[in-house]
C-alpha cells in the first residue's frame, strides 16, 4: 500500500545553519514532490544600498548579504562600480584580490564538505575537516585581519598590502593545508563506506543541468564546463593558467571530489599568485560619481555572482540588483530531491550549498 | 538543589538564524569544531528548544524570522539565557533601519550576554556564553516572557500552561 506523508523539514532544524523551509511529501520514503520557501532572512539589502548608504560603503554592505562568500560580494561591487566611476587599479591590488577569493573559496569549500560529512552521520569526519579549515582562516587573518567579514576589496584596491613576511607565512599556511589534503581526500574518497553513502545520490544529468541553467560546483559536477574565473576579463586569471575542472557523474560523490579537486586548484593558484605578485601601489584614488551603468561577473564559491549598479551622477546608486549563485541553482534543487529517500535528504542539500541569506538578501 | 550544580557543567544549546549573514554562524560552528572544541565546558549544540539551556540568536531579527524566535523562545523551559552574537544581534548593527529588520534581539525577547562584533570572534563567543553561564547559576525558575508579540499565560491549579504564549504570535502575522 502506498502512503503519502508530508514531511516539513525547517524553518529551525538541526541540520540546518540557516532558517529554510522544505516541505516534502513522501510515498514509501521517497520523495514524490517538493515545496520550498526561503524567504526568512529577507533584510533588503539592494533597497538600503539604493537609498540609505553612498555608493563608497555599499562594498561594505554587501558584504553582509553573506558571511560565507562575503569578499565574493563586496568584489564583485567594487568591480561593477570601478567601471562607471574614474578610477585605475593597480595590477597588485587585482592579484591581491584574486588571492582573497581563492582563499575565501577554500574556506567554503571546506565547510560545505564537513556539512555534508556530518548531515550523512560521519561525526568525526566533520570534526576532521573543521580542523584542518581552521588552517584557512588563520591565513585569512594574516592577510586581512578578521576571520570572517574583512572587508579587503574596496573602491580602488585593497585595504591592506601585504609584505613578504606576511607572503611567507600565508606560504607556510597553504603549504601545511596541502600535506593534510590527501588525508582528507582519503577519507571522502576511497573509503568503503562513504563511497557506499554518496555513490549515486542525488544526481541531477548534464542535460538536466544545463537545462535548468545550473551554475558552480553543481554543473561542473554534472559535467557542464561553466566557470566565470575564465569567462569573464575582469580579474586576470587566465594569467595564472586557470583551468576549470569538471567531473561527469553529477552525483553526492562528484560534488565531494570536485569540491577536494577545487581546493587542490585554489591552493596552486595561491601560490603562483604569491610567486608572482607584482609591484605597486595596493590603494588608488577614486575620483568622480558613478554615472551610467555596469555589471561584473564573478565565480563565487558556489558559482556565477552577478553585480548590477547604475549611477546617475549622485553619491547613491540609482538600482543595485544581486544574483546570487544559489537563486541561479533553485530549480535544480527540485530535480535533484524528486525520487531520493528521505534520509538522504540532509547530505543531499548540504552537498547543494545553499545559502539563503545570498538568495533572500 | 543537585540539579542546579550539575546544570552549569552540562548547558545544550540552541542556536538561532533570525535573519544573519552566516558570518557569526560559522564562528559558532568553529567554537564546536576541535580547534575551540565548547564541548570541553559540556556544551553541546542540540536543535531542541525543550533541552537547551543557553539561546544562541544570530542576526538582527527580520519580519519573517521574529515570530519563529519568540515561539522558540518560549518553548524553552526555565531557567534560560539568551545570548546575543554579533553586532549586527546586538543592536541591528548594519542592518539597523533597514525595511525588514527589527533592530536586535532585544527588542524581542531579553537578553543576558551580549557579544559585539562582525564577525564575533569564537574567543569573544565562549566569553560571552561562559558569562551568561553565570547569569544561570543565579536564576530561578521564574517564567520570563518575550518584550513583544505574546500570548496570555494560563494556569489551571498547580500547573501552568504556556502553549498560548505564543500564539498570539501567528495570529498577528497570518
Ligand atoms: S554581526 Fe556581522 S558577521 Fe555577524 S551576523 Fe551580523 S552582519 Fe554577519
Amino acid at each position: 500500500m502506498i502512503k503519502q506523508l508530508h514531511i516539513p523539514l525547517g524553518s529551525q532544524h538541526a541540520a540546518l545553519l540557516e532558517p529554510l523551509r522544505l516541505d516534502f511529501s513522501t510515498e514509501n520514503e521517497r520523495i514524490v514532490s517538493v515545496r520550498s520557501d526561503m524567504g526568512y532572512v529577507h533584510r533588503g539589502v539592494e533597497h538600503a544600498c539604493m537609498n540609505r548608504f553612498d555608493f563608497k560603503k555599499v562594498p561594505f554592505v554587501v558584504a553582509r548579504v553573506c558571511g560565507l562568500c562575503a569578499i565574493t560580494h563586496s568584489t564583485a561591487a567594487v568591480l561593477a562600480t570601478e567601471q562607471i566611476v574614474e578610477c585605475m587599479v593597480s595590477e597588485r591590488a587585482q592579484w591581491l584580490r584574486m588571492l582573497a577569493l581563492e582563499f575565501d573559496r577554500i574556506h567554503s569549500h571546506m565547510l560545505c564538505l564537513a556539512h555534508v560529512a556530518e548531515s550523512s552521520g560521519y561525526e568525526a569526519l566533520f570534526m576532521h575537516t573543521m580542523m584542518e579549515r581552521e588552517r584557512v582562516m588563520e591565513a585569512q587573518e594574516i592577510l586581512s585581519g578578521n576571520r570572517v567579514q574583512f572587508d579587503y576589496a574596496t573602491l580602488g584596491g585593497v585595504t591592506r598590502d601585504m609584505d613578504s613576511q606576511c607572503a611567507q607565512a600565508l606560504l607556510a599556511k597553504v603549504g601545511a593545508l596541502k600535506s593534510v589534503l590527501s588525508g582528507l581526500r582519503d577519507r571522502f574518497e576511497a573509503n568503503w563506506s562513504t563511497q557506499m553513502r554518496f555513490k549515486g545520490v542525488g544526481a541531477i544529468t548534464l542535460e538536466e543541468a544545463y537545462r535548468l541553467g545550473t551554475v558552480g560546483p553543481i554543473a561542473r559536477a554534472a559535467g557542464v564546463r561553466t566557470d566565470i574565473r575564465i569567462e569573464s576579463s575582469h580579474l586576470p586569471y587566465r594569467a595564472l593558467g586557470f583551468e576549470p575542472i569538471v567531473a561527469l557523474e553529477g552525483d553526492l560523490y562528484a560534488r565531494n571530489r570536485l569540491r577536494l579537486e577545487e581546493i587542490a586548484q585554489s591552493i596552486e593558484l595561491i601560490e603562483r599568485i604569491l610567486e608572482g605578485l607584482p609591484e605597486g601601489a595596493h590603494l588608488s584614488k577614486v575620483r568622480g560619481r558613478p554615472k551610467g551603468e555596469a555589471m561584473a561577473r564573478i565565480e563565487a564559491p558556489r558559482g556565477e555572482l552577478f553585480y548590477y549598479v547604475r549611477g546617475n551622477g549622485g553619491a547613491i546608486f540609482e538600482r543595485l540588483r544581486i544574483r546570487t549563485p544559489t537563486y541561479a541553482n533553485l530549480k535544480a534543487f527540485e530535480a535533484i530531491f524528486l525520487g531520493q529517500e528521505y534520509s538522504s535528504i540532509p547530505a543531499i542539500l548540504a552537498s547543494l550549498d545553499p545559502c539563503m541569506s545570498c538568495t533572500a538578501k | 538543589m543537585r540539579l542546579e550544580r550539575f546544570r552549569k557543567k552540562s548547558p545544550w544549546i540552541l542556536h538561532y538564524n533570525a535573519g544573519s549573514c552566516n558570518g557569526c554562524d560559522i564562528e559558532i560552528l568553529a567554537c564546536l569544531a576541535p580547534r575551540y572544541d565548547v564541548e570541553r565546558l559540556g556544551i553541546l549544540n542540540r536543535g531542541n528548544p525543550k533541552q537547551a539551556d543557553i539561546l544562541l540568536v544570530t542576526g538582527p531579527v527580520t519580519h519573517r524570522s521574529r515570530d519563529r524566535l519568540v515561539e522558540l523562545y518560549t518553548q524553552m523551559a526555565e531557567p534560560k539565557v539568551v545570548v546575543a552574537v554579533g553586532s549586527c544581534t546586538c543592536s541591528g548593527g548594519i542592518f539597523r533601519h533597514m525595511y525588514h529588520v527589527g533592530d536586535g534581539v532585544d527588542q524581542f525577547i531579553p537578553v543576558d550576554s551580549y557579544v559585539a562584533g562582525c564577525a564575533a570572534r569564537p574567543e569573544q563567543i565562549i566569553e560571552g556564553v561562559a558569562r551568561a553561564l553565570e547569569i544561570l547559576e543565579h536564576k530561578s525558575h521564574e517564567i520570563e516572557r518575550p518584550f513583544q508579540l505574546r500570548g496570555p499565560l494560563y494556569c489551571s491549579g498547580e500547573q501552568t500552561i504556556r502553549r498560548q504564549m505564543a500564539a498570539k504570535v501567528s495570529d498577528e502575522t497570518n
